[in-house]
């Protein structure tokens, strides 16, 4: 063997073991994780096939005429007006998915970058500073909060999503100042120090991609909440304005169940309840795999 | 896996644990509303809430329920005749009107005292009298209160606008409204106006001592001093509770006078009340619940509001036939039920001060907008809209002469209320428009699932002409005070509405359309044909007669050519309310009169049905 094999060997030895493909073999090996990870690609494809406009399309029309039965034609049957249950509901997944990864990625990107600077600076005004933000912002009722910015807002259809972002990046804020405490006192930070990088270079280079697991993991639990959240506000009425969601389906069968129709109600609680259970099973699993005490 | 287990185990716990924790507190919530023990209560539901108990804001009808029984008006509709007639309330008889009909002098009753409150000196309420009235009605003309009852006497009255104008000062006079003596008024018109004693049994006429409104200001609103059968204990957007006003006249009831039918009403017991003087109960609650189911539920409990409307949901659960209306034995053994047409309609007009729909400038353009106007009328589909939203059970007519007036004419053509898509479609074609240059419709609603799914259907119907989806919107308002407010100030170009008839007259819908009635005045679609107006005035001062009717079916074609709204719908009101509840209730017409009639009887002398 010469020296080119065997450092090539080496490097192909160090990429099976690296930390990221024991996560994967980890992941893989949780039948649950999988199988929730399986139906959220479904509930994707689902709702990705709204934005294309494969499906989904005639949410809005009127298609049949008041309360029909499930059939072929309205396989969810229809509500009030004729509208075809099945479509709406379809139409509210690709609702859930934007509320969802909207609110996951801006509220993560949030938390992530606040908590390591608090973490960072931890001591400091600016730690102390963002403390207090956090405490300030934990301290107001969630769904006061969500009426007060929606008020504030005047009626915009983005209330929803600002007042979540708001109250969701301070659970990973305050995870990622906790891991970035830990952090900043080892030995490759200090390195980093001699050498002369920035300390913002520090934070976004070395010490934020360490806290990645962390991030997924609250990603997905902020995924799940923003879903939960919005199907409330929006039964509640204030949150999705133009357009449909579970939330709102749920709201309108709050009459029809009283006149012994249940198909709106069924078809809005079984998808949310799916979703919801789907993207539990793999934050679970991903929160296992990712586990460092685990992984090691 | 076991882990997941757990934790939506523990999950539902913490669900129970919450319901548990809030079904305390709701308990809880009743016990703290609930009325003292020993007095008769009676708990009325109605499905919106007023904004303010000012007569000068009393529009509609979830105010006057409230205000005609805190106020004393004039006149009042007879309890139980149909159709409707009025009666003498504060006044002592009907006016002595001149042989010209231009002047009405008018008695009221001796001894007739407001209640208690700290705005009078020693907090003791003083008798009412006939100033009070000129005060009153000076108000509805004061920019200061921005009243909405104005356009009842305005250019009616003679001086009134004058007043107005000259700065709404209450120490000078109005040339023809006047107190001749302490209980004594002198009305004098500008022209013969038919209706004016229909007017004095509105809300808007009820009668504030000067005391009060200068004390309490806009505040007024929220602290009415009358001298209705009731006065206020407390009021807010959920409630508003009444006990027995001490000091009113003892008028014992008149069941003939009243209009009693033996055939009709007596199953309701109404027997009950003859010779006594009403009010009968101690405590007046009237419960403003927006969804009809929380009403419904509350209603059914058994101990909570004891009168409500079939919401429309349970229609299939409650009656047994729709035609006649009757109810399944579970219900007629528990609850008294009346059902008919409403005295109102509900219908859709176009703002025609917005030129993108109404008039224009561009004459050219005016002609496209009517077309794009009957459109609209054409795509709207009531057949659909009945059956929604009222089983099939509601009247839709052309025009806006409702089935309940004399004057309503069943052979007018329909083709105003005639589905006819492919026709709208051709209409917009042929004008010039496109989905390029199709205006935005903006439609305004409450907040609320019924009102959202009104919107949702309604845009469904426009997309089928062409409409795209992002061109008709909705802007929703927290109550309906505010998108009242909202078509007062002709902020939106749709005006989707209901119109309870304040007296039995096709003229209180005609005036809808009364030019001079624009903004904020009733005329909401600020509607201005000068022929229309022409007629308007010419038939306002006529007695009823076929010239009358000849000439308001004409008012009602030109409404109807000119395509200025999508019209009409009268629903079919179905009543229930427990049976040791005795009366005959009423939102139409006599509205809020009747409530001072209301007796609740222990249950165990509750009358089997009849």
């Amino acid at each position: 063997m010469n020296e080119f094999s065997s450092v090539a060997g080496a490097r192909a030895v160090n990429r099976r073991n690296s930390i990221w493909r024991k996560v994967l073999r980890k992941f893989l090996a949780d039948r649950t994780g999988v199988a929730g990870l399986a139906a959220v690609l479904v509930y994707f494809v689902a709702a990705l096939g709204v934005w294309c406009g494969w499906w989904g399309t005639d949410w809005a029309d009127l298609g049949g005429s008041k309360w029909e039965a499930v059939s072929a034609a309205h396989w969810f049957g229809t509500n009030i007006i004729g509208q075809d249950i099945f479509s709406r509901a379809i139409y509210a997944t690709s609702t859930a998915f934007e509320v969802g990864v909207v609110v996951a990625v801006l509220a993560t990107i949030i938390g992530g970058v606040l908590g390591a600077f608090a973490g960072f600076f931890a001591g400091s005004w600016i730690d102390e500073l963002l403390l207090w933000a956090m405490n300030v912002l934990d301290a107001i009722p969630f769904y006061l909060f969500v009426a007060a910015v929606a008020y504030s807002l005047a009626g915009s259809p983005y209330a929803m999503h600002v007042a979540m972002i708001t109250s969701f990046w301070i659970g990973t804020g305050r995870l990622v100042r906790g891991e970035v405490i830990k952090l900043r006192n080892m030995e490759y930070i200090e390195a980093a120090y001699a050498i002369g990088l920035s300390r913002f270079m520090i934070i976004f280079r070395h010490i934020l991609p360490n806290t990645s697991h962390i991030l997924l993991v609250q990603a997905s639990i902020a995924f799940v909440s923003a879903i939960k959240a919005e199907v409330i506000l929006s039964f509640l009425g204030i949150g999705i304005r133009d357009g449909m969601s579970w939330g709102l389906m749920i709201e309108e069968s709050t009459k029809e169940v009283l006149a012994g129709f249940y198909n709106n109600f069924i078809a809005a609680s079984l998808l949310m309840f799916g979703l919801v259970m789907a993207f539990n099973a793999l934050s679970d699993a991903l929160q296992d795999a990712m586990d460092p005490r685990k992984v090691a | 896996m076991r882990f997941l287990v757990q934790k939506y185990i523990a999950g539902l716990l913490l669900v129970a644990v919450i319901a548990f924790a809030a079904g305390c507190e709701s308990d809880q919530s009743v016990h703290q509303v609930s009325a003292p023990p020993g007095l008769k209560t009676y708990r009325h539901a109605m499905d919106q809430a007023p904004t303010s108990l000012d007569p000068t804001q009393a529009a509609n009808v979830y105010a006057n329920h409230v205000v005609v029984n805190a106020y004393d008006t004039l006149y009042a509709y007879k309890y139980l005749a149909r159709p409707y007639q009025l009666k003498p309330n504060l006044a002592a008889d009907f006016p002595t009107v001149s042989a010209d009909g231009l002047t009405y002098t008018i008695r009221i009753k001796p001894g007739v005292r407001f209640v208690d409150d700290p705005c009078f000196p020693d907090g003791r309420g003083r008798e009412l009298l006939a100033e009070d009235f000129v005060y009153s009605i000076k108000r509805q003309f004061d920019p200061k209160n921005q009243p909405q009852g104005a356009w009842l006497w305005q250019g009616r009255i003679a001086g009134l606008d004058e007043w107005k104008a000259a700065g709404s000062d209450y120490d000078q006079p109005a040339s023809g409204l006047r107190a001749i003596d302490r209980y004594t008024l002198e009305i004098r018109l500008t022209r013969p106006y038919p209706q004016l004693v229909d007017t004095f049994a509105q809300g808007y006429s009820a009668i504030v001592p000067r005391e009060a409104a200068e004390k309490y200001g806009k505040a007024l609103g929220v602290h009415p001093v009358g001298s209705g059968p009731f006065r206020l204990v407390s009021y807010d957007s959920s409630r508003v509770v009444m006990e027995r006003n001490p000091y009113y006249r003892q008028e014992p009831v008149d069941l003939q006078a009243e209009g009693y039918d033996p055939v009709e009403q007596a199953y309701t017991g109404i027997e009950a009340i003859e010779g006594r003087s009403p009010p009968f109960l101690d405590r007046l609650e009237i419960d403003f619940i927006t969804e009809s189911s929380a009403a419904w539920t509350s209603f059914n409990k058994g101990n909570e509001v004891q009168f409500t409307t079939v919401p429309i949901e349970q229609i299939d659960r409650v009656l047994a036939d729709k035609n006649p209306i009757r109810l399944r034995p579970e219900y007629a053994a528990r609850f008294h039920m009346y059902s008919g047409l409403e005295a109102g309609f509900v219908f859709t007009a176009f703002n025609m001060d917005f030129p993108e729909l109404g008039y224009s400038p561009d004459p050219e353009r005016n002609r496209r907008n009517k077309a794009l106007r009957c459109a609209i009328i054409k795509a709207y589909d009531w057949e659909a809209r009945n059956q929604s939203w009222y089983f099939g059970l509601a009247t839709y007519f052309p025009g806006i002469i409702v089935p309940v007036s004399p004057e309503y004419d069943p052979d007018l053509s329909r083709d105003s209320v005639t589905l006819d898509v492919a026709g709208a479609r051709r209409l917009l074609r042929d004008n010039g428009w496109t989905p390029e240059n199709l205006p935005t419709l903006v439609y305004g609603t409450t907040a609320g699932v019924t009102e959202r799914l009104f919107f949702e259907q309604f845009r469904a119907w426009m997309r089928a002409i062409g409409f795209p989806h992002d061109k008709v919107v909705r802007k929703t308002y927290a109550t309906f005070g505010d998108i009242s407010r909202a078509w007062k100030r002709g902020e939106l170009p749709l005006v989707a509405k209901g119109w309870g008839l304040d007296y039995p007259d096709a003229e209180n819908t005609l005036q809808l359309f009364y030019g001079p009635n624009g903004s904020p005045g009733s005329n909401d679609a600020n509607y201005r044909n000068p022929e229309y107006d022409r007629l308007y005035e010419r038939s306002s001062v006529m007695l009823a007669s076929p010239e009358r009717t000849a000439i308001y079916r004409r008012m009602n074609q030109m409404v109807t050519d000119d395509c200025v709204a999508m019209t009409g719908l009268s629903r079919t009101r179905i009543y229930l309310w427990h049976k040791n509840v005795v009366a005959v209730p009423d939102r139409e017409i006599v509205g809020g009169f009747f409530l001072k009639y209301v007796d609740v009887l222990p249950v165990a002398q509750t009358r089997p049905e009849g």
